[in-house]
């Protein structure tokens, strides 16, 4: 029987072992190449959304559950009439600067997303970001009690999930979206079939506030959720009861 | 071998396995992070920084388990130990890219809070939902399996083995299989539960399977029946002459401890088989020079007293041997390592 050749790290490598050596640092090298490619062209699509520019626009500021503005002077891209939810730079709300400006008409001005007929802009530090309009007069918002739902969607972070990260939902993305939640950023309610035309709601807890921190056991779940749905101006607003919530296999 | 410390004992072997393992995973990462986007039909791209992220937690992942396969292999076929030789450079660099792909993913999904939140911080409070499977903070279990990544491959080094001692030093280096099963938990609780496509999760169960299955293989094929009740008499371990020369059989005893008798022509002694550098199977490596060398990193003991050659000072312990007719018999009772003894040989009566 031919003696099989014995490899020893610090002498060279035996004549009999260096086909076979060579072969295997070859597959070794393709395997690599052969996942990296599979893994990387069959990653999901991460769905639309992303920055849709520097937007300056003017609207009726609403500061519950979540500041947003009706907006009465538009843009090219956000026309008179659209609800625009507010964030601030990174991981953070404008509660504390658009708290006194409930009501008012004001000037935001910031970076713009867009996805589906959700509209955010990250509006920009100081007062060239957001800033009461003296003398002018707010347009009465309407108000209409769409009933009760039960709604079946993702719970999401408004601005992750109209592009500003790509992609912006999923569990993966969870932990981001809970900080964004935690900063203050809108979260918004996606729901599976769309509610009266539109298929994102602003989040709201039973008394049209500010959701609590419980829900964030939920986020990026497929969750049954029910409560009243309302129209102001033309954003829908959940008003989820969180004891109703149900997430989904 | 050597009998100082320096950083990298380089030699050309060393230098080809680092080549092929770095070209391996540059492509990966080329192929991943430069090629693929452009093939990619999607109606908006994937964030870069995310695709970077990816490539790197997914090029870790395939690394460890290349990493972790070579062992049973080494133990299937003998012809995989030089790939077994420099696993811990290999090892080194996966927990570089294992690092890479947790500072992309902080700096993106961890990073720009307001209040500021310390990145580590918010991995440990953005997700908290530990009663719940769907939605459990797998980033926890990345976070375990690196800090293990970033321990091995600190320790990785012989000056580490020898401080802390093999025992302790292999023990702890077995963390290395806890920090495997939680990476497969941080892509099954996380990166899975986004697909749409099927192939990332047959690729991670091919590869935790493949892992299971060749360490099952392995631990199956080396189940040596252990002479039972043996303990103290003379042991009957075969014919001397079917032994090769320079080549070993290895006895499992009762007590668990393998013991590998060699052939130097005509003389047969016998040592434990256990290396002292990583406790590598002496008895599978080759008398060369004289010494029995380790298949494992080469280090080498005296076949008759079981003492690397000076100035080296690794010490096995020696198993005393005796031949009737042209039957050998081994003595269990291990000798202290380093005990010198008279090897028997054919013809010896």
């Amino acid at each position: 029987m031919a003696e099989k050749p014995f490899f020893v790290g610090y002498l060279s490598v035996p004549p009999g072992l260096r086909a076979f050596l060579a072969v295997s640092a070859l597959c070794l090298v393709a395997l690599f190449a052969f996942v990296g490619w599979t893994v990387a062209t069959t990653q999901a699509d991460p769905m639309p959304g992303g920055f849709s520019g520097r937007q300056t626009l003017t609207g009726v500021l609403s500061v519950d559950p979540y500041p947003w503005v009706h907006v009465t002077t538009g843009s090219d891209a956000i026309p008179a009439g659209r609800p625009v939810l507010l964030s601030a730079p990174g991981k953070s709300g404008v509660a504390p600067r658009a708290a006194g400006l409930d009501g008012q008409v004001v000037e935001i001005s910031g970076g713009g997303l867009r996805r589906g007929d959700l509209d955010l802009v990250q509006v920009r530090g100081g007062a060239r970001g957001l800033s009461p309009v003296e003398g002018a007069s707010a347009p009465a918002l309407r108000h209409q009690d769409l009933g009760r739902w039960r709604l079946t969607g993702e719970i999401c972070d408004g601005k992750c999930y109209a592009g500003a990260m790509s992609p912006g939902t999923g569990l993966a993305h969870r932990a981001c979206a809970n900080l964004c939640l935690i900063g203050g950023v809108p979260p918004v309610f996606v729901s599976t079939k769309p509610v009266d035309g539109e298929a994102f709601l602003l989040l709201a807890n039973a008394d049209g506030l500010a959701v609590t921190e419980q829900l964030l056991d939920h986020v990026a779940l497929r969750v049954e959720l029910e409560g009243r749905i309302e129209r102001r101006g033309n954003l829908l607003v959940f008003r989820a009861a969180p004891e109703t919530l149900r997430v989904l296999p | 071998m050597s009998v100082k410390y320096v950083p990298v004992q380089w030699n050309t072997n060393k230098w080809i396995y680092d080549a092929v393992v770095i070209l391996a995973a540059g492509l990966f990462l080329w192929l991943f992070i430069a090629v693929a986007p452009g093939f990619l039909d999607h109606e908006r791209p994937i964030t870069p920084l995310m695709n970077r992220a990816r490539a790197f937690g997914m090029c870790a992942f395939l690394m460890l388990t290349a990493i972790l396969c070579i062992g049973p292999l080494a133990r299937l076929d003998p012809r995989f130990l030089p790939l077994l030789y420099n696993r811990r450079h290999f090892g080194v660099l996966t927990s570089l890219v294992a690092l890479a792909h947790a500072g992309l993913i902080l700096d993106w999904y961890y990073g720009f809070t307001a209040p500021r939140i310390a990145k580590l911080e918010g991995v440990l409070i953005a997700n908290q939902s530990y009663a719940q499977l769907l939605g459990f903070p797998f980033e926890l279990f990345g976070l375990f399996a690196l800090t293990v990544l970033l321990i091995l491959a600190a320790t990785s080094h012989d000056f580490w083995l020898k401080f802390l001692t093999p025992p302790v030093w292999k023990r702890l280096h077995f963390l290395i299989y806890a920090a495997y099963a939680a990476v497969v938990a941080h892509i099954a609780l996380g990166a899975l539960q986004d697909q749409t496509h099927p192939a990332l999760a047959a690729l991670t169960l091919v590869a935790a399977t493949l892992v299971a299955g060749l360490h099952g293989w392995a631990a199956i094929r080396e189940r040596a029946p252990a002479r039972a009740g043996q303990t103290t008499d003379l042991m009957p371990i075969g014919p001397a002459d079917t032994i090769a020369d320079g080549r070993a059989r290895v006895i499992a005893l009762a007590s668990g401890e393998r013991v590998a008798v060699f052939r130097d022509k005509d003389a047969f002694s016998a040592i434990s088989n256990a290396c002292a550098h990583q406790n590598g199977p002496l008895g599978e490596g080759r008398i060369i020079d004289g010494c029995v060398t380790c298949p494992w990193h080469g280090f080498q003991y005296r076949v008759t007293d079981g003492c690397s050659p000076a100035p080296f000072t690794e010490k096995v312990p020696t198993y005393r041997l005796e031949l009737r007719g042209k039957e050998l018999f081994l003595d269990p009772r291990p000798n202290p390592p380093g005990t010198a003894l008279d090897p028997v040989r054919l013809g010896q009566m």
